[in-house]
C-alpha cells in the first residue's frame, strides 16, 4: 500500500558493483570519441539498472548469471602474453595480446584496423548496441570494449590462407571486438581463436559481428580454450546476404562459465547456413551455447548440429531458437542437439525452440540426451577393447564426426587434435 | 470414409460466428457481487456450508493471492484482468438438491439438449448402447445432478461434486486437497484455492476398477462468471479410473475467465486416464469476446507402478493456458500426455505438458499435434526434467505442428533438463504445411480438395484420436472440422 515514490534502486551484487566502479575506475582511459564515450554510459547504465540476468529472464533460464558470476577479477595492466602457433599450419595470424590488438600482419587486399582506432575515430559506435532488452553482453562488451580487430575483405576477393584471429589472455579484464566484412563473392576461412595462458581467473567478454554480402562463401571456425577459471560472454553476431554461404563450426573445449551466443539473421534470398557445435564439458564447468536463428526472407536454408559431452559435474545448456518471419516461406531448417552425458554428477538443459510465422516451411528440431549405447559397448569390448578404451573413442567418434563434415584436411586434422587431448585429459 | 464426410458436412454447416452453442440460458440465478474480498470468500464458503477448516484454506490461499503476480511469459496476450469486476459466485437459485432429473429446472435440460449431454443416459451416443457413462453436470458452478450414483457406490466409488464431498469425506479431503496442487502453486491455482465453487470429487479405493466411464460437462453460463472448479481424483492401490470432462459455454461479449484445478492421485499400481474436450466459445471473427482458459491440472504418481494418461482436445476459448503434467514419484512409474490443439480466427493457445521424473524407472510419452489457422498463435510448450536420482527413466516426445494459411504462428518451447546419466531422451518437433504432394495424391484420385485437406488432417491427428474413449473420439473429430472452418481450402 505505501509504496515509496523513491525506492532504492535493487541492491547490486558484488560482481555488479565491482563493474560499476571498474568502470569509474576506467573511464577516463577507455579510448573513444564523444558519441562512443555517451554510447558507453548508456549501455553500462542499462547494464545498472537491469542488473546482471537472472533465471526469471527467459533467455537465460539456465544460466543465471546475477548467480554465477560470484566475483569480477580486477583489470590487470601490463601483463606481457605471447601468441602461440596457429591451429592450421601456415595461417596469417593476427592477435589480441590480453586485450591489445596487433593489427601488422598484411594480407592482399584486407584491410586490417585496431578497433581502438574506430573507437578513436568513433567509427565504430553505430555497432556498439545491445541486441535486446536482455542483452547483458552486448551491454557488458559494448560499456568495457577496448581493442579488437576490424577486417574488410573486398569484393571477389579469394583469400587462401588461412586467418587466425588469435586473442590470448592471463588474467584481469579483457574486452575484445572482431568485426569482420566479408564482400560480395570472396572466399575465406577464418579462425577465431580464443585461450587463456595461465589458469588465473579472468573475465572475457567478445563479440564478433560477421557480415556476409551477397555469395560470400566463408567457412569460420570457433574455437574457445579458456582457462579453467574462466568467465567467457561471447556473442557471434552474423548477418547473410543473398546467396551466401557461411560455414560455422563452434568448439568449446574450456572455460569455467562460457555464455556464447550466436545471433544469426538469414537477410538475402538463398542464403545457407551449415551450423555444427562441438562442447566438451568437464570439471565444474558450466557451458551455455544459445542460438537465435533468424530466417527472414524466403528460400533460404540451414542446417545445425550440436553435440555434447558431459564429465565430472559440469553443467551444459544448449538453447537454439529459429525464427521464421512473416513471409520467409520456403525456409528449410533442420536443427539437432545430442548429448552424451558421462556422469551422474553432470547435467544438461535443453531448449530447442521453433517460432514460426509462415506456413509453407519445413522446420524441425531434435535432441537426445543418453549415456553411451550398451550395444556399442558391448560390440567392441567383445572384441576385446577393454572398457574404458571402448568408451573413449565411441566418445571421439560422437564428436569427432562433426567436424569431420568441414572435409578439408588441414582443418579437420588439427581440431581432431584438439578434441582427443581434451577427452585423454578429462575422460 | 464416412468420419471425413461428416467433419466436412460440420465445416459447411456452420459459421464460425454463429458459433454452435452461442445461446444464453434464461434461468434465475443466486450469485454474490461482483469483486474479490475477503467477504466474498466467507460468502461462498456460508453458501456451500464448509466447516471452518476449509474456510482458513481458502482464507490462506487469498492472502498469498494478494502478494502474487500474474505470469507473464506464456506467448498469449490480453488485456489486464480486472479482478474485481468478475462474480465469484453464481449458482442456479434451485439448490435444495434434486434427487431425480424430473426435478430439474426444464430450462436447464433444454439446455443440455442443446449440448447434447447425456443426461438422460447415453442417447446422443447411438451405436454405443453398451457403454454406460455417468454425468456429473456443473452448470455456472454448481453441481446440479448426478446420475448412475447408486451403482457406483455399490462398487465402493464415491463420485461426487467437490463441496459435497467437504461436508461427507472431510478426511479425504483434509488428506488429499492441494497435496499435488499446492495452494501455493501459481497465480492462478492460488485464486482457484481461495473462490472455487465447485467441481468433481472422485475415490476408487483399493482394487476397484471403476465400472464405468465418469464424465462431468462443464457449461459457463452466467455473464462474467468466472468458473473456478477443483476436482480431485483418487486412485488408490490398484484401482482404475477413466475420467472425460467436457465444455461449451454461449456466445458473450466481454470475455470470460475459467481458472480451474485439477489434482489426480494414483496409488501403487493404479492407473487414471483423463480426457478432456474442450470446446469453449473462442471469440468472434474480430477475435472479440471468448473464454480466457488458465487451467493448472497435476497428475501424481505416488505409488510404484502407477499411470496417469492426460489426453486433451483443445479446439475452444481464446485463450488457453493450460500444462496437464505428471509429477513421476513412484519407481515404474509411467506418464503419458497426447493433445491436438487446435487454433483459428484470433485464439491464442500456449499449451503443453510437464513430466517430472523422480522415482527409478520411470517413463513418459509426449505426443502433441497442434493445428493453427486463420491469424491464430499455437505454442506447444513442454518440460521433461529428470532428477538426480531417476535412474533408467526414459522420455520420448514427439510435437507436430500444421499451418494452414500464411497468417498464422506455430511456436514449440520444450524444456529438457536431464541430471542422470542412465536416463534415455529423444525429442523431436516438426512444423510443416500440408504438402502439395499430400493434396494431390488424394485430389487425383478423385476427393475434392476440401475432402482431401480434411483427410490429411485427420490422418495428423490420428495418433492422438486414437488415445481417447470411443464417445469422445466421435466428439473429437467433429470438433476439429468445426474448429478449422473457414480456413480449409
Amino acid at each position: 500500500m505505501n509504496i515509496q515514490a523513491n525506492q532504492p534502486a535493487a541492491k547490486l551484487t558484488v560482481a555488479e558493483t565491482a563493474l560499476v566502479e571498474a568502470f569509474s575506475a576506467q573511464i577516463g582511459d577507455l579510448p573513444g570519441n564523444g558519441a562512443v564515450a555517451g554510447t558507453r554510459d548508456r549501455l553500462l547504465d542499462d547494464l545498472k539498472n537491469a542488473g546482471l540476468p537472472t533465471r526469471r529472464i527467459e533467455s537465460w533460464h539456465y544460466t543465471d548469471l546475477k548467480n554465477l558470476l560470484r566475483s569480477v577479477p580486477e583489470q590487470v595492466v601490463g601483463t606481457k602474453v605471447s601468441s602461440v602457433a596457429p591451429l592450421v599450419k601456415g595461417s596469417t595470424v593476427l592477435s589480441v595480446l590480453q586485450g591489445e590488438a596487433h593489427a601488422d600482419a598484411e594480407i592482399d587486399g584486407v584491410t586490417i584496423t585496431a578497433f581502438r582506432d574506430q573507437l578513436s575515430d568513433g567509427s565504430a559506435v553505430a555497432g556498439l548496441t545491445a541486441l535486446d532488452k536482455d542483452d547483458a553482453i552486448g551491454r557488458l562488451n559494448g560499456s568495457f570494449v577496448r581493442d579488437g580487430l576490424a577486417l574488410v575483405v573486398p569484393a571477389n576477393a579469394e583469400i587462401e590462407d588461412v586467418i587466425e584471429l588469435q586473442a590470448s589472455h592471463r588474467e584481469g579484464q579483457v574486452h575484445t571486438r572482431f568485426p569482420v566484412s566479408f564482400g560480395a563473392g570472396s572466399k575465406a576461412t577464418v579462425v577465431e581463436r580464443h585461450r587463456s595462458e595461465t589458469d588465473a581467473a579472468a573475465l572475457v567478454s567478445s563479440i564478433s559481428d560477421i557480415t556476409l554480402e551477397d555469395g560470400a562463401e566463408i567457412t569460420w571456425i570457433i574455437l574457445q580454450q579458456q582457462g579453467a577459471s574462466d568467465t567467457h560472454l561471447a556473442q557471434i553476431r552474423v548477418k547473410l546476404g543473398a546467396e551466401a554461404k557461411l560455414r560455422l563450426y563452434v568448439v568449446n573445449a574450456g572455460g569455467k562459465l562460457v555464455r556464447q551466443e550466436l545471433r544469426i539473421e538469414v537477410q538475402g534470398e538463398g542464403a545457407e547456413l551449415t551450423l555444427r557445435g562441438v562442447n566438451l564439458l568437464g570439471g565444474d564447468s558450466h557451458t551455455d551455447v544459445t542460438l537465435v536463428l533468424g530466417h527472414n526472407v524466403p528460400h533460404t536454408n540451414s542446417t545445425e548440429t550440436f553435440r555434447n559431452v558431459i564429465f565430472d559435474k559440469a553443467s551444459g545448456v544448449f538453447q537454439g531458437m529459429i525464427k521464421v518471419a512473416p513471409d520467409a516461406q520456403k525456409t528449410d531448417a533442420k536443427m539437432a542437439c545430442n548429448t552424451l552425458l558421462m556422469s551422474d554428477d553432470g547435467d544438461f538443459s535443453v531448449k530447442p525452440e521453433l517460432e514460426i510465422f509462415a506456413d509453407d516451411v519445413i522446420c524441425g528440431h531434435g535432441a537426445t540426451v543418453a549415456d553411451i549405447d550398451r550395444n556399442h559397448l558391448f560390440y567392441m569390448m567383445a572384441r576385446g577393447v577393454t572398457e574404458s578404451k571402448a568408451r573413449a573413442m565411441l566418445v571421439n567418434a560422437f564428436v569427432a564426426e562433426i567436424v569431420e563434415e568441414l572435409e578439408e584436411e588441414k582443418l579437420v586434422e588439427p581440431l581432431e587434435e584438439v578434441i582427443s587431448t581434451w577427452l585423454e585429459k578429462h575422460a | 470414409m464416412p468420419a471425413v464426410q461428416e467433419t466436412i458436412d460440420q465445416v459447411r454447416g456452420i459459421d464460425i460466428d454463429q458459433y454452435k452453442y452461442g445461446f444464453e440460458t434464461v434461468i434465475e440465478v443466486d450469485k454474490a457481487p461482483k469483486g474479490l474480498s475477503e467477504d466474498i470468500i466467507r460468502f461462498i464458503s456460508a453458501k456451500k456450508q464448509e466447516p471452518d477448516w476449509m474456510l482458513e484454506w481458502r482464507l490462506d490461499a487469498y492472502k498469498r493471492w494478494l502478494t502474487m503476480e500474474e505470469p507473464t511469459w506464456a506467448r498469449v496476450e490480453y488485456p489486464k484482468i480486472d479482478f474485481n469486476d468478475i462474480y465469484y459466485y453464481a449458482a442456479p437459485k434451485n439448490v435444495t438438491g434434486p434427487v431425480s432429473l424430473d426435478e430439474v429446472d426444464p430450462e436447464l435440460l433444454r439446455t443440455y439438449e442443446k449440448l447434447g449431454i447425456p443426461l438422460r443416459e447415453q442417447e446422443i451416443l447411438a451405436g454405443v448402447q453398451t457403454s454406460k457413462v455417468a454425468v456429473d453436470a456443473v452448470f455456472d458452478s454448481v453441481s446440479v445432478v448426478t446420475t448412475f450414483k447408486k451403482e457406483l457406490q455399490k462398487a465402493g466409488v464415491i463420485f461426487m461434486s467437490i463441496s459435497e464431498a467437504i461436508r461427507e469425506h472431510p478426511e479425504l479431503i483434509k488428506q488429499y486437497l492441494g497435496s499435488v496442487v499446492p495452494t501455493t502453486d501459481n497465480y492462478y491455482a492460488t485464486l482457484n484455492a481461495a473462490v472455487f465453487t465447485d467441481g468433481s470429487f472422485v475415490f476408487v479405493p483399493k482394487g476397484v476398477r471403476c465400472p464405468m466411464e465418469l464424465s462431468t460437462y462443464f457449461r459457463i453460463n452466467e455473464k462474467n462468471t468466472g468458473q473456478f472448479e477443483r476436482t480431485l481424483i483418487i486412485c488408490e492401490e490398484g484401482a482404475y479410473v477413466s475420467y472425460l470432462e467436457g465444455c461449451t459455454a454461449p456466445q458473450r461479449d466481454e470475455n470470460q475467465l475459467h481458472a480451474a484445478v485439477v489434482e489426480l492421485v494414483a496409488l501403487d499400481d493404479a492407473e487414471i486416464k483423463y480426457s478432456t474436450v474442450q470446446n469453449w466459445f473462442p471469440g468472434d471473427k474480430e477475435g472479440k469476446g471468448g473464454i480466457y482458459n488458465f487451467v493448472t491440472k497435476r497428475g501424481d504418481c505416488r505409488g510404484a507402478r502407477s499411470k496417469i494418461s492426460w489426453t486433451q482436445v483443445e479446439t475452444g476459448s481464446a485463450i488457453t493456458w493450460k500444462y496437464p503434467s505428471c509429477i513421476l514419484r513412484g519407481d515404474d512409474s509411467r506418464g503419458e500426455f497426447y493433445s491436438i490443439a487446435v487454433s483459428n480466427g484470433h485464439q491464442q493457445i500456449d499449451s503443453g505438458t510437464k513430466m517430472i521424473h523422480l522415482g527409478k524407472n520411470t517413463s513418459s510419452r509426449i505426443i502433441s499435434k497442434g493445428i493453427s489457422a486463420g491469424v491464430s498463435q499455437n505454442t506447444y510448450r513442454g518440460q521433461v526434467s529428470i532428477h538426480r536420482r531417476a535412474e533408467n527413466s526414459r522420455n520420448f516426445t514427439n510435437c507436430d505442428s500444421l499451418l494452414i494459411g500464411d497468417k498464422c504462428g506455430a511456436h514449440t518451447v520444450p524444456y529438457i533438463e536431464v541430471k542422470n546419466q542412465s536416463a534415455q531422451i529423444e525429442h523431436e518437433a516438426t512444423t510443416s504445411k500440408i504438402s502439395d504432394d499430400q493434396k494431390f495424391y488424394a485430389m487425383q484420385r478423385g476427393i475434392p480438395e476440401e475432402e482431401a485437406i480434411a483427410l490429411i488432417v485427420n490422418g495428423f491427428v490420428k495418433d492422438v484420436i486414437q488415445q481417447l474413449p470411443m464417445e469422445f473420439a466421435v466428439e473429437a473429430q467433429k470438433l476439429i472440422g468445426i474448429s478449422l472452418e473457414g480456413s480449409v481450402g
